[in-house]
């Protein structure tokens, strides 16, 4: 058995002994607001939380990404980075409310992904713990603008302006302990905006509706045939539009997602669905925008790589069951660009975008105690021969 | 009126933000310091308070030396939880048993005196959402940092930087701008100084705290004041920015309760300080009034003035407390 699996029943014990730390820098981290492009006093508290434990190095990348870095003991070894997204959906400015009970945390944006970032700040003070020293440099990365119209913006830099190999990579999400994400569909994420134009007196009852409009474009976008192989989909994940129920909207927005193993295939589908705006838009005589936030390539780590098969044993270690799915995340940036990762989920919780986003506190322990034992894995070299598929 | 103290006595939690540096000036001085939470249903709030408490300022520097939570009788799971995650818990109602039982804040932090071992106690509201250390070891600093201070307490909300031609309101409340701070500018102008003299998170010596008596309810930071600054003046108090505070918002009805009872601790102080003469007895009876149907109801609180004695007037406490 490798060395790291079987240190990780007495991870899960020392890493308990730290609840009261981890608990913390999850209250402090957590309700700090991180809107995505908003996300500066949450970097503060992350690189303050990195300074107090005496991280080597606390920096900020040009584009404002907070980075610590723990020197490892090898010059020649390319660093290890770990990372999580700063930035959270919940739209706030103001200081959130987090709730701590017996045996789970509540509060916005927990689960996506405050949880996260405070693993990713907790673990210098649970290395010194585990009294575990690295060869390779443990880079830190909290990055920002990240979800949404974030579209992967701060990592994208990162990797963009960073002038070193990359060992591998470990992504850290809050939830669910469990997850193995080590491929990414091909993604595009749309926004198709209506506006009807305001019109004065009698005329505005004559006017096309905004929402009715949108609706004839999902009911043709439902009607396209989708290939199951490559397997690929259309989610429609968010609408908004109107004033009030008496009058006729006269601007409605769609965001919808299209997904696919084949990047060809997504932008086949791209374009089929531009057609269908365009030819909507003339039908109607409003105005029709679609507008692109956010797009990733389709990438992959083989099932039978290294690290997957490690990070499956680790996980199936602490008696669960992994589960395998895409992720378009930062993950899609590290291995487009043929750097070996996957990212891991830490507990298990539930509302995952609401306010009341709720956590488990004692799954933790094993989540985190997974992530050590994947760095420590990637450390002692399982990502260092093998390419990419 | 010492025109210099607001200059010389309030600080920013900034300041003492070098805990490693308070930790050492405790350990020079031989003090121990006890951190106090009185409590009534605060089952939301009462773990992250403990938890970061413990994690910051117990584990990583050893500034504190007890937490204990003093509980009014929660219906809640306040209890179960404070114990659950490492605080002392103590039901107000067991601590100096024989007494007579009342409930309120006043009477958790005076029977805290009792339990705690610390040579200055660190008293914090047990609802604060917006919690972090910096509420503890910013009222510590100037304890530790200056001899001369033995009082510390909380304001909030204070600009970090206005252009000289602004002017903003030192973030009191409502209750503190109505009824304190007219009634301070009337009788004791020294003490406007102090911005938020109604916050409920203060720390101080138990020298001071042992030789004052503590009113059961609202009235017991109005009283302490009063009581700290006629016995040692104004020198040994300290008011310290600790930023935000996010806290419940009460509806004015309720507030208004709460002024009257301070405006009765405020001027029995008054009386017994010897600044004014009350020809009669006040009626302790707060009179509000409701509009039910067509008609309007009274709905009246009747007030028990009541005061703990200084603690070092107890007995047992007096026993329990003999070496030092």
């Amino acid at each position: 058995m490798e060395p790291h699996l079987k240190l990780i029943p007495e991870f899960i014990d020392i890493v308990k002994s730290l609840q009261d730390t981890i608990i913390t820098n999850v209250v402090l981290i957590g309700q700090t607001p991180a809107p995505t492009f908003r996300e500066e006093k949450r970097t503060a508290v992350f690189l303050e939380r990195l300074t107090d434990y005496q991280v080597d190095e606390c920096t900020t990348d040009g584009y404002g990404n907070p980075i610590g870095i723990i020197r490892g003991s090898s010059a020649r070894k390319p660093p290890i980075f770990v990372v999580a997204h700063l930035d959270t959906h919940h739209n706030s400015e103001n200081e959130l409310n987090y709730e701590v009970g017996s045996n789970f945390i509540k509060g916005p944006g927990l689960t996506d992904n405050s949880l996260g970032v405070a693993v990713l700040a907790s673990l210098p003070i649970i290395f010194r713990k585990l009294d575990l020293k690295f060869k390779s440099d443990i880079v830190l990365a909290g990055v920002i603008q990240s979800i949404g119209n974030g579209n992967l913006k701060g990592i994208r830099h990162l990797l963009k302006t960073w002038s070193t190999p990359i060992r591998g990579v470990v992504c850290v999400e809050g939830v669910e302990i469990g997850r193995l994400n080590y491929y990414s569909a091909g993604m595009i994420r749309i926004e198709i905006e209506c506006r009807i134009g305001t019109a004065d007196g009698w005329e505005r009852a004559f006017r096309p509706n905004a929402i009715l409009v949108l609706n004839e474009v999902i009911n043709q976008v439902l009607e396209l045939k989708l290939p199951q192989r490559p397997r690929s989909r259309v989610i429609f994940g968010k609408i908004t539009g109107g004033f009030k129920h008496g009058i006729i909207a006269y601007d409605a927005k769609l965001g919808l997602e299209i997904q696919s193993d084949s990047d060809q295939m997504v932008k086949s589908i791209y374009r089929d669905i531009s057609d269908i705006v365009e030819g909507t838009g003339h039908e109607y005589g409003v105005e029709m925008n679609l507008k692109t936030i956010s797009n990733v390539n389709a990438v992959k780590l083989n099932y039978n790589h290294p690290l997957v098969k490690t990070a499956g044993k680790i996980i199936h270690a602490l008696d669960i069951k992994p589960v395998s799915d895409h992720s378009e995340s930062e993950l899609s940036i590290f291995l487009s660009k043929q750097i070996p990762a996957v990212t891991l989920g830490i507990t298990s919780g539930e509302n995952y975008h609401l306010d009341t986003a709720a956590v488990e506190i004692e799954p933790i322990f094993k989540g985190i105690a997974q992530v050590v034992a994947t760095i420590m894995a990637i450390d002692t070299g399982v990502c260092d021969e093998q390419q990419l598929a | 009126m010492s025109s210099n103290w607001l200059e010389t006595n309030t600080f920013h939690y900034a300041q003492f933000q070098d805990i490693g540096h308070l930790v050492d000036r405790k350990e020079q001085k031989g003090l121990k310091i006890s951190l106090c939470l009185p409590t009534l249903n605060e089952e939301k709030t009462i773990a992250k308070e403990i938890v970061i408490m413990k994690s910051e300022l117990m584990t990583r520097y050893p500034l504190l030396d007890e937490i204990i939570v003093i509980d009014s009788g929660s219906a809640d799971r306040t209890v179960e939880i404070a114990a659950e995650f490492g605080a002392d818990v103590y039901a107000a109602d067991k601590i100096l048993p024989d007494l007579e039982k009342y409930r309120g804040k006043g009477e958790n932090l005076w029977k805290a005196l009792y339990v705690t071992q610390g040579d200055i106690i660190v008293y914090l509201d047990a609802d604060i959402k917006n919690i972090h250390h910096r509420f503890a070891y910013g009222l510590l600093g100037p304890l530790l940092t200056n001899d001369t201070v033995k009082y510390s307490k909380a304001f909030y909300d204070r600009p970090i930087a206005t252009s000289k031609d602004e002017i903003r309101p030192t973030g009191g409340g409502r209750v503190t701008e109505l009824v304190i701070r007219p009634l301070f500018s009337l009788f004791f102008p020294e003490l406007t100084q102090i911005l938020q003299p109604l916050s409920g998170e203060y720390a101080g010596f138990r020298e001071l705290f042992e030789k004052v008596p503590f009113p059961i309810g609202y009235g017991i930071e109005t009283s302490l004041i009063l009581d700290i600054y006629e016995q040692w003046g104004l020198d040994v108090i300290a008011q310290v920015d600790l930023d935000k505070r996010v806290h419940r918002n009460q509806d004015t009805r309720a507030l208004g309760k709460m002024a009257f009872v301070i405006m009765e601790t405020f001027l029995k102080r008054l009386e017994r300080l010897g600044h004014i003469k009350l020809k009669k007895e006040l009626l302790l009876k707060m009179i509000q009034y409701n509009l039910v149907g067509n008609d309007y109801e009274a709905d009246i609180l009747d007030w028990k003035a009541l005061e703990r004695p200084p603690m070092i007037d107890i007995p047992e406490y007096l026993e329990k407390f003999k070496p030092r």
